[in-house]
C-alpha cells in the first residue's frame, strides 16, 4: 500500500441543514486499499459525511475530492466507481436474491450475462449458496446483510461505502462480515465503513472518531490508544464491600470512576492523588492496569474537547 | 385498581396539547367543515333550473295555457313551443338531453269535467341517457301538476274533491318535501345534512389515528407499563376530540342559519343532545378501529370505509333511503349516519315533537354505547400481537 | 421499602412463528444490577416484556417478591418501571410535560413529585433542557428523559430494554452511572444489552441465546464457566 496514494480527500467539510451543522468542519484523507472506520453515535454526522463523499449531498462549505476530482462536479463519472450499502434501504424484501441482483445490476447498465457471472463470484466470495429461491424477507438478518453487500459490489466498484453494515446483527455475523471487509481491502478496494460499535473499530486500518459534527480523534487504533493513554487505565477490585465508599471518596478528590459490576474503572488519574484517596482502604482492594479500549479513547477525546 | 379521573384527565390534557401542536390536524379540523359547506352549499347546486322543454300543446285551451304558465313560473323549465310533429322531431334531434311535453287533446275538457276516472293527460318524453335530469324533471313536473290541481280546484270550487284525491295519490316522499321545503330548495335539504357527513367522517378519522399513532411511535408500550386503565385512555382520548368536533358542528349550524338562511323549526336542545350522542358514537367507532388496527395507515383506510362512504351513500344524503331496495333500507339502519341525518333534517325543517324521533335517537344512543364498550373491551393492556 | 426480587420459572413464549423463549428458569436477586446479554433475536425484549407484565408466558410463570412477601400480578405494574428499546416518548411534549403526565398516571401527590422531579433533573443533568420537546433531544438525553419518567414512581424493579443502543459513549457512561446511583436497597435493575462489552458493567449477567438462558452469575464467574475472556466469545463459540 502506497501511503501517498490518496483516494478521498475531504477538506474543511461543512454540511448544514438550516442552522444545524450536521458536519462541522471535517478534514481527512483516505488511502487506496485502506479500511477507514468512521465511528460515532447516531446523529454524530457519519451518514451525512458518507452521503457527501458519494455525491448525493452537496457540501455547504469545503471540498471533497476523489482522485483529485471535485465530487460535486463529477458525480456522473464517480458513481460507477462507488458501491454504497446504505444503513436503511438495502434490498427489496419481496424480491428474491437473484431478482434483487438483476435490478441492482441493471441500474449500472450490466447485461444479464455479466450480472450472472458477477453474482456467482460474489456469492462464492461471501460463502452463500448460488441459488436462494426465497424472497429476501425470509432470510435471516445476517444473510440479508451479506446479500446487500454483494449487491453493492456487483458492478465491481473501487470504493466501497458501508454505512453501519453490522447494526443489529449477531456477533457471529459481525465477525464474518469483518472478515469479508478485510478481504475486500486485500483485493485493493478502499473500504469506508461506519459503525457505532467501538469494539469493531479495532479491525480498521485507521479510524476517525466523530462527535457532534466534528472529528475528535484520527489515527490507527494503536496510535490513538498511545496518544490518549500514555498511562494505562486502572481497574480496582474489592475484597470487602467498600466499593461505593471508595467511589465517593474518589469523586471528592475529583477523580471520576465507572462501576463495572463489582469493580471500579479509573480511566485517567494522577497516580499520587489516587494512592492518597485509596490509602484508608488498604487491604480491602487491589489495583490492576488494563488495556485501554477505543471506548476509553472516545471518552477521553470528548472530555479533552470539552475542557478546551 | 379503580377508575381514576386524574389519569383520564391527564390523558385528555396530553391529547389536547398534541392537537394544539399539530397545526396540520388542527387546520384540517377547522377548515374541512368550511370546505364541505362551501362545496355543497354554494358550488354543487343539485337544483336543476331552467331545463329546456319543448312543448306541443294539442289542446290549446285556456286550461292548458294556464297549466303551461304554472309550469314556466316554477323556474325549473324553459318552455319552447313547437307547432308540428316534424318541428318537434327536429328540435329533439338537435339538442342535448332534449325533452318534449305533449298536452293531449281534451286536457282542458277533462279537467273541467273533474272526473278522477278520466283526468287531463300530459305526456313527457325525456332523454333517458341523462336519467338524473329525466327523473328530476318527472319529480318537478309532478310538483307542477299538484300545484296546478290546487289552482284549478280554487278556480272551480266544485272540483275540490278531485284535486284532493290527486294530492293524496302523490307519493308520500314528494308530499313531505312539498310540505317542509315548498321551494324544493336543495340547499335546505343539504346543509342540515352536512353535520352528519362532517362528524361521520372527521370524528372517525381523528380518533382512528390517535391510538394507532401511540402504537406506532412506541408510546403505547410505555403507557401500558404504567397503572393506566383502558377506560381512562378511552375517555381521555374522547373528550378533546369531542370538543373539537362539536365546535365544527356549531360552525355548520351558524352558517346554516345565518348564511344559508335555513329555518330551524325543531327543538334546539334535542338537536344538541343528538349531536353529542352522535359525535360520541363516531369518535368511539374511530377508537375501536384504532385499537384493533394499531397502524395509522390501516386505520385511515378503515375510517374511510366505515366513515366517509356510508356517510354519503347509506345515510340518505345522496340516495334517498325510500328509493333503495328493501335489503338496503334495512342495511342502512346499521349506520348511525342514517339516523342522525334523519334527526338533523327533521329538526331543521319541521317542528315535529322530539318524541317522533325517539327511534332514531335510540339508535344513535345504542350505537354510541356499544362503541364505547367495544373500545374499552378491545383495548389491550399488554403488547401481545 | 426493599427492592423487588423476580423469579422466572420455566417460561416459554412464542412470538409469531419463532419460539422466543424456551423454558427459561432464572432468578433476579433484589437490589442488584442485572444484565441480560445476548445477540439480537436472542429473546431479550420478550423476556423483559414478560417481566414487565406486558406479555404473558405460554408456559411457566414469573413471581415477584418483596422481602419474601409475594406481590400479586395485578399490583406488579404499580411497583415496576419499564422503558422500552424503541422510542416511546411524545416528540411534541417537553421534558417537564412528560414528567407531569407520568405524575398523573402514577397518581403522585404534587409536593413529593416536585421534590423527586428536581432530584432527577439534577442527577441526569437535564435541568437546562426541561422545556425542550422530546423530539429535539439527542439520543442520550432522550433515554435520560425516559429513565426519569419511569423513576418518578420510585419503582422497586426497573426494567430497561437496550437503553444504550445508538447512544454515544459519553451518554452511555452517564446512563450507567445513573443506573448505579439509583440501584441498591430500594431498587433492582434489569438491563438488556447487545453490546458484549457492557456485560462487565453489571453485577450479575444473564446470558440469553436463541431463547435459552445459558448461564447467569457474576461476570467473571460466567466467563470462567464458558472458559472465555470476553463475552463476545461465548456467542462465537456457541456457533
Amino acid at each position: 500500500m502506497n501511503k501517498n496514494d490518496i483516494v478521498i480527500s475531504v477538506k474543511n467539510l461543512v454540511v448544514a441543514f438550516g442552522s444545524f451543522h450536521a458536519v462541522d468542519g471535517v478534514s481527512f484523507d483516505v488511502h487506496r486499499g485502506e479500511i477507514f472506520g468512521f465511528l460515532g453515535a447516531n446523529g454524530a454526522g457519519k451518514t451525512t459525511t458518507i452521503r457527501t463523499i458519494c455525491g448525493i449531498l452537496n457540501p455547504s462549505a469545503g471540498t471533497v475530492t476523489v482522485d483529485g476530482a471535485d465530487v460535486s462536479r463529477s458525480t456522473a463519472v464517480l458513481k460507477p466507481r462507488i458501491g454504497y450499502m446504505s444503513q436503511k434501504f438495502t434490498l427489496y424484501p419481496d424480491l428474491t436474491v437473484r431478482e434483487n441482483m438483476y435490478f441492482a445490476g441493471s441500474l449500472y447498465g450490466m447485461s444479464p450475462q455479466q450480472i450472472d457471472e458477477r453474482s456467482r463470484k460474489l456469492m462464492d466470495f461471501i460463502g452463500l449458496p448460488q441459488r436462494i429461491p426465497d424472497p429476501v424477507s425470509h432470510l435471516s438478518g445476517g444473510v440479508k446483510q451479506m446479500v446487500a453487500l454483494a449487491s453493492s459490489l456487483l458492478h465491481d466498484p473501487e470504493l466501497v461505502f458501508l454505512d453501519e453494515p453490522t447494526a443489529g446483527t449477531s456477533p457471529q455475523t459481525r465477525v464474518a462480515f469483518w472478515a469479508l471487509i478485510r478481504r475486500l481491502a486485500e483485493m485493493g478496494k478502499t473500504v469506508f465503513v461506519t459503525t457505532h460499535y467501538m469494539d469493531e473499530a479495532e479491525y480498521c486500518g485507521r479510524i476517525a472518531l466523530m462527535e457532534r459534527g466534528k472529528i475528535v480523534a484520527l489515527g490507527t487504533p494503536a496510535e490513538l490508544k498511545q496518544q490518549f493513554f500514555p498511562v494505562k487505565p486502572l481497574e480496582i477490585s474489592f475484597s470487602a464491600p467498600v466499593q461505593n465508599q471508595m467511589r465517593e471518596a474518589l469523586k471528592q478528590a475529583g477523580i471520576s470512576s465507572a462501576v463495572f459490576g463489582n469493580s471500579l474503572r479509573v480511566r485517567a488519574a494522577n497516580r499520587a492523588a489516587l494512592e492518597r484517596v485509596c490509602a484508608p482502604f488498604a487491604g480491602q482492594f487491589a489495583v490492576h492496569e488494563t488495556e485501554p479500549t477505543l471506548e476509553d479513547v472516545f471518552l477521553q477525546a470528548v472530555s479533552r474537547r470539552e475542557n478546551k | 385498581m379503580n377508575f381514576s379521573w386524574r389519569r383520564a384527565r391527564s390523558v385528555a390534557y396530553k391529547e389536547y396539547k398534541h392537537i394544539l401542536r399539530d397545526p396540520f390536524t388542527l387546520a384540517v379540523t377547522l377548515i374541512l367543515p368550511l370546505v364541505f359547506v362551501g362545496m355543497f352549499g354554494f358550488v354543487i347546486d343539485l337544483d336543476y333550473k331552467h331545463m329546456r322543454v319543448y312543448v306541443r300543446d294539442n289542446d290549446q285551451t285556456s286550461v292548458s295555457r294556464r297549466f303551461l304558465q304554472e309550469m314556466s313560473s316554477s323556474g325549473y323549465f324553459d318552455l319552447k313551443p313547437v307547432h308540428s310533429p316534424s318541428e318537434a322531431d327536429q328540435a329533439l334531434d338537435k339538442n342535448n338531453s332534449p325533452a318534449l311535453l305533449i298536452i293531449k287533446r281534451g286536457f282542458g275538457r277533462n279537467i273541467r269535467a273533474g272526473n278522477p276516472e278520466n283526468p287531463g293527460q300530459i305526456q313527457l318524453l325525456a332523454d333517458g341517457t341523462d336519467n338524473v335530469q329525466a327523473s328530476i324533471m318527472g319529480t318537478y313536473l309532478q310538483g307542477v301538476v299538484q300545484k296546478a290541481n290546487a289552482v284549478f280546484a280554487k278556480d272551480n270550487p266544485e272540483l275540490s274533491g278531485g284535486a284532493e284525491e290527486a294530492a293524496l295519490s302523490a307519493g308520500g316522499q314528494i308530499r313531505s318535501r312539498f310540505l317542509f321545503n315548498p321551494e324544493l330548495n336543495s340547499r335546505w335539504f343539504i346543509v342540515p345534512a352536512l353535520s352528519t357527513i362532517i362528524i361521520g367522517f372527521l370524528a372517525i378519522v381523528l380518533t382512528a389515528l390517535t391510538v394507532a399513532k401511540e402504537w406506532e411511535n412506541g408510546s403505547m408500550e410505555l403507557l401500558l407499563s404504567t397503572p393506566v386503565r383502558p377506560a381512562e385512555i378511552v375517555l381521555g382520548k374522547l373528550v378533546p376530540y369531542f370538543l373539537l368536533t362539536f365546535f365544527d358542528v356549531l360552525v355548520v349550524f351558524v352558517l346554516a342559519l345565518y348564511v344559508f338562511r335555513i329555518p330551524f323549526l325543531g327543538s334546539f336542545l334535542f338537536y344538541m343532545a343528538a349531536c353529542w350522542v352522535y359525535i360520541t358514537g363516531a369518535l368511539a367507532l374511530g377508537l375501536v378501529i384504532s385499537v384493533v388496527t394499531r397502524q395509522q395507515q390501516a386505520a385511515i383506510q378503515f375510517a374511510f370505509a366505515v366513515g366517509l362512504l356510508p356517510s354519503f351513500i347509506f345515510s340518505g344524503f345522496i340516495f334517498p333511503i325510500e328509493n333503495m331496495p328493501a335489503f338496503f333500507q334495512y342495511f342502512t339502519a346499521l349506520f348511525p349516519q342514517r339516523w342522525f341525518l334523519h334527526i338533523s333534517r327533521t329538526v331543521f325543517l319541521s317542528d315535529a315533537a322530539p318524541l317522533t324521533l325517539a327511534t332514531a335517537f335510540g339508535a344513535i344512543l345504542l350505537f354510541a354505547t356499544a362503541m364505547i364498550l367495544l373500545a374499552v373491551h378491545k383495548f389491550k393492556t399488554d403488547v401481545e400481537p | 421499602m426493599p427492592a423487588l426480587r423476580a423469579q422466572v420459572h420455566g417460561v416459554s413464549k412464542k412470538m409469531g412463528r419463532a419460539q422466543a423463549l424456551k423454558q427459561v428458569d432464572d432468578g433476579f436477586g433484589a437490589g442488584q444490577v442485572h444484565g441480560i446479554i445476548g445477540p439480537n433475536g436472542a429473546g431479550k425484549t420478550t423476556l423483559i416484556r414478560v417481566l414487565a407484565g406486558l406479555l404473558h408466558p405460554d408456559e411457566g410463570r414469573v413471581e415477584y417478591d418483596e422481602a419474601e412477601k409475594l406481590i400479586s400480578a395485578a399490583d406488579v405494574k404499580r411497583v415496576t418501571g419499564y422503558f422500552p428499546q424503541e422510542p416511546s416518548l411524545y416528540p411534541d411534549l417537553t421534558c417537564r410535560e412528560h414528567l407531569e403526565f407520568f405524575r398523573d398516571l402514577y397518581d403522585l401527590p404534587q409536593a413529593p413529585f416536585e421534590h423527586r422531579a428536581e432530584e432527577l433533573l439534577h442527577a441526569t443533568g437535564m435541568a437546562p433542557f426541561a422545556d425542550r420537546p422530546a423530539g429535539k433531544l439527542s439520543g442520550g438525553m432522550y433515554k435520560k428523559l425516559g429513565l426519569m419518567c419511569v423513576l418518578l414512581n420510585r419503582p422497586k424493579l426497573l426494567l430497561l430494554d437496550e437503553p444504550t443502543v445508538g447512544v454515544d459513549p459519553v451518554s452511555r457512561q452517564e446512563l450507567w452511572d445513573l443506573v448505579y446511583s439509583f440501584a441498591g436497597e430500594e431498587m433492582t435493575v434489569i438491563v438488556s444489552t447487545s453490546y458484549m462489552d457492557e456485560a462487565g458493567r453489571c453485577s450479575q449477567v444473564h446470558v440469553l441465546s436463541d431463547g435459552k438462558m445459558l448461564s447467569s452469575g457474576m461476570p467473571n464467574d460466567v466467563m470462567r464457566h464458558f472458559g472465555v475472556t470476553d463475552f463476545a466469545e461465548i456467542f462465537l463459540k456457541n456457533e
